[in-house]
């Protein structure tokens, strides 16, 4: 058994041997003929240009060829956006890294974003007033302060007009038209401009007294116009009608307190036997009452009540510490 | 070695004249001081504007008389009883209301003042003050010390027998009974002061028209049951008395406010809360601080402590009062109590100083004064560990 393996063993290594012996004649052949040498910078075979990047020819920037006295208004005649080269002002905008100066205008995002008027300077707008003028009526002299117009022109309407040019000369937002007023022009009693008050709701402004009606549900300017002043009609009247159920109102659904309703009126004229427009101070007394509860208590309004209330008494008044 | 270092340290840091102050039990010398802060007028119809942040004394007798049973606050009568002595300080809401008092005309419906201001500004004392004055000037004092001790501490409730849906407070009633008779024990044993009308209590007891005021208490305070209707029956008595002008009243009620705030602590038998409108004691007391009758003055305190904890937010007289309150009450005088002024604090630290409460050292007003943001009940916790 063992004789057989050490027979395959031997039969094996010398077929081997012979691979070997082959192989090395054939590498020894090549190697005669030329030394190779190890190129690293250049690869063999064809080498192949590098495309050279196309150079344009950009004129220098717009501003840098301008002259002094130029007019203005045609370099920039109407609303755009920021242009670099057509500005010729050293401007700068965006954040400051840390001991740098602003980006400069060019390829700055920040100056693009923000609105310019540019196309407003005062030169432009008193060439475009001028011409502007001869379509215009002189103003009428008697209406020289703001209470006069107010009086002579109590309403003020609002609408815009829209020039430009595209395909289509109609703007939506032409059709907008505003009505403002002021609620004393109107000439309503106590109750109705309550009512008034309710039914126009925050179109009230309390600080200028005014009332501001936007109308803009029909397709044209003059349905809307027409729309707000039928508006304006409708709430004087209704603000006058006194329906059925308002008179079912009571001292709870009351928005403030008032005194001739409440109360205190009542009791005080108990007290004395007699209306209240006879008792001596009761207005004063009813003032600070009504004050104590709509403005809320606090020490002045009830140091005001505590007054009032001493003087209707006829009590001495309250003792000042020194 | 020792004997040294404990000099050097009396020499630099503590000066040997304050040492002795602090630490020997001689008497400080303030008689220089006393006629500061203190006033010998204990008759207080003569109490003026001079006398604004000076302690007067009451009288051992008066105090005995008026504030046995309630009427100073607990402890501010603790503090009297270790000062030994009851002194109260004229401020000016008390000073104000006895002046009205004195310029008022009887003849006119009663006038309700109304004092209210923030916690321990003094509110209780300002109706003390005002109780003496009253004491002193024969009037019939009405005086309910708290009706927080009603709504939110009664001792005992039951359903009323008379009146069908109220609830009877009938051991605080009679403990009131017993007070009202304690206040008023001079005047009403004064023949003229009598019952108007009969009140029939049951089939064998029967208090006749033309009998004792006096006896009309005691029948409250021995049939306790009773004890409610009884008051409400004295309110009326007290009302026709004082519109004949036998008597003139003060009436006097501590924490008024409570008798409007609907969340009280008084339950039916089947545990609903009760309405303190609802509670029969309260209806004496609505009908004594109505103004439909004359000779008499109300003097009310609205307080924020005589409501629950959870609503104590505000301590001005409409929150407190509600609507009704507020409705039943008008017009009413309101008379604001505010912290000490500087005077009257420095006034109040001298009499503590007298009285060995606190110990001098220089600096201690302005500290406390800081502290205690100048609110009396606060300067009174603050100086007591002092």
């Amino acid at each position: 058994m063992l004789k057989i393996f050490r027979i395959i063993e031997r039969n094996t290594i010398e077929k081997t041997c012979l691979c070997v012996r082959y192989s090395s004649t054939d590498s020894s052949a090549e190697k005669r003929d030329e030394f190779r040498v190890l190129n690293i910078r250049k690869p063999k075979g064809r080498y192949q240009e590098r495309k050279q990047p196309r150079t344009l020819n950009i004129l220098p920037p717009r501003s840098e060829s301008m002259p002094v006295d130029q007019d203005w208004g045609n370099v920039w005649p109407g609303p755009r956006s920021f242009h670099p080269a057509t500005v010729p002002l050293p401007v700068r905008q965006g954040y400051v890294e840390k001991s740098g100066a602003p980006p400069s205008k060019y390829a700055n995002a920040e100056l693009v974003k923000i609105p310019n008027f540019l196309h407003l300077t005062p030169p432009v707008i008193e060439r475009q007033c001028n011409a502007l003028k001869q379509f215009c009526t002189p103003w009428p002299k008697a209406l020289d302060t703001d209470e006069k117009l107010e009086k002579h022109f109590p309403l003020q309407i609002t609408s815009s007009d829209y020039c430009f040019s595209s395909p289509s000369i109609r703007n939506p937002l032409a059709r907008i038209v505003t009505l403002r007023f002021k609620l004393g022009s109107l000439g309503l009693n106590q109750r109705a401009k309550d009512k008034f008050l309710r039914l126009v709701g925050d179109r009230y402004d309390e600080e200028s007294d005014s009332v501001t009606i936007v109308t803009d549900r029909c397709p044209l300017k003059k349905q809307n116009y027409d729309y707000a002043l039928y508006l304006l009609t409708a709430l004087y009247h209704e603000s006058y009608n006194v329906e059925e159920w308002e008179n079912l109102k009571t001292e709870a659904d009351m928005e403030y307190y008032d005194w001739l309703k409440n109360k205190s009126k009542a009791t005080i004229e108990k007290l004395f036997g007699k209306p209240h427009g006879e008792i001596e101070n009761a207005d004063v007394y009813a003032d600070s009452v009504d004050k104590l509860m709509n403005e809320g208590e606090n020490t002045y309004t009830l140091d005001k009540y505590g007054e009032a209330v001493r003087k209707l008494l006829n009590l001495p008044t309250k003792i000042e510490i020194k | 070695m020792y004997a040294t270092t404990t000099k050097l340290l009396i020499k630099n840091v503590i000066k040997p004249k304050l040492l002795v102050q602090r630490f020997s039990s001689a008497p400080v010398l303030l008689s220089d001081k006393l006629q500061k802060f203190r006033t010998s007028e204990s008759n207080c119809a003569n109490h003026t504007v001079d006398h604004l942040g000076l302690f007067y004394k009451v009288p051992v007798e008066d105090r005995k008389h008026i504030f046995t049973l309630g009427g100073l606050p607990k402890s501010f009568d603790v503090q009297t009883k270790t000062f030994n002595e009851t002194c109260l300080m004229i401020r000016q809401p008390s000073l104000d209301i006895i002046n009205c008092m004195k310029n008022l005309d009887f003849s006119k419906p009663v006038v309700r003042f109304v004092l209210y201001g923030e916690m321990g500004s003094g509110k209780s004392l300002a109706l003390a003050h005002v109780l003496h004055y009253a004491y002193q000037n024969g009037f019939l004092m009405v005086h309910v010390p708290w009706v927080g001790l009603w709504m939110r501490r009664c001792k005992e409730y039951s359903n009323s027998e008379t009146k069908e849906g109220y609830v009877d407070l009938n051991l605080d009633a009679a403990a009131w009974l017993l007070n009202f008779k304690t206040q008023n024990s001079h005047l009403l044993t004064q023949p003229d002061i009598k019952t108007d009308v009969e009140y029939v209590w049951s089939k064998r007891e029967v208090t006749p028209a033309g009998s004792d005021l006096l006896s009309l208490v005691e029948h409250g305070i021995n049939r306790v049951k009773y004890a409610s209707e009884v008051i409400i029956a004295l309110a009326e008595e007290i009302k026709k008395l004082s519109n004949k002008g036998v008597v003139r009243t003060l009436v006097a009620v501590d924490g008024y406010n409570a008798f409007f705030y609907p969340n009280t602590r008084v339950y039916t038998e089947k545990k609903e809360v009760v309405h303190p409108q609802k509670v029969t004691l309260t209806e004496a007391f609505m009908k004594l601080t109505d103004f439909d009758w004359k000779n008499g003055v109300a003097v009310l305190t609205v307080d924020e402590i005589a409501i629950a904890e959870e609503d104590q937010t505000c301590h001005l007289p409409r929150y407190l009062l509600r609507k009704e309150g507020f409705e039943h009450i008008d017009p009413f005088v309101p008379v604001p109590v505010l912290n000490y002024t500087h005077k009257e604090l420095t006034s109040c630290m001298d009499y503590y100083r007298e009285r060995k409460w606190v110990k001098d050292y220089p600096g201690l007003d302005e500290e406390v004064e800081f502290i205690s943001n100048s609110n009396p009940y606060k300067l009174m916790k603050v100086c007591a560990p002092l």
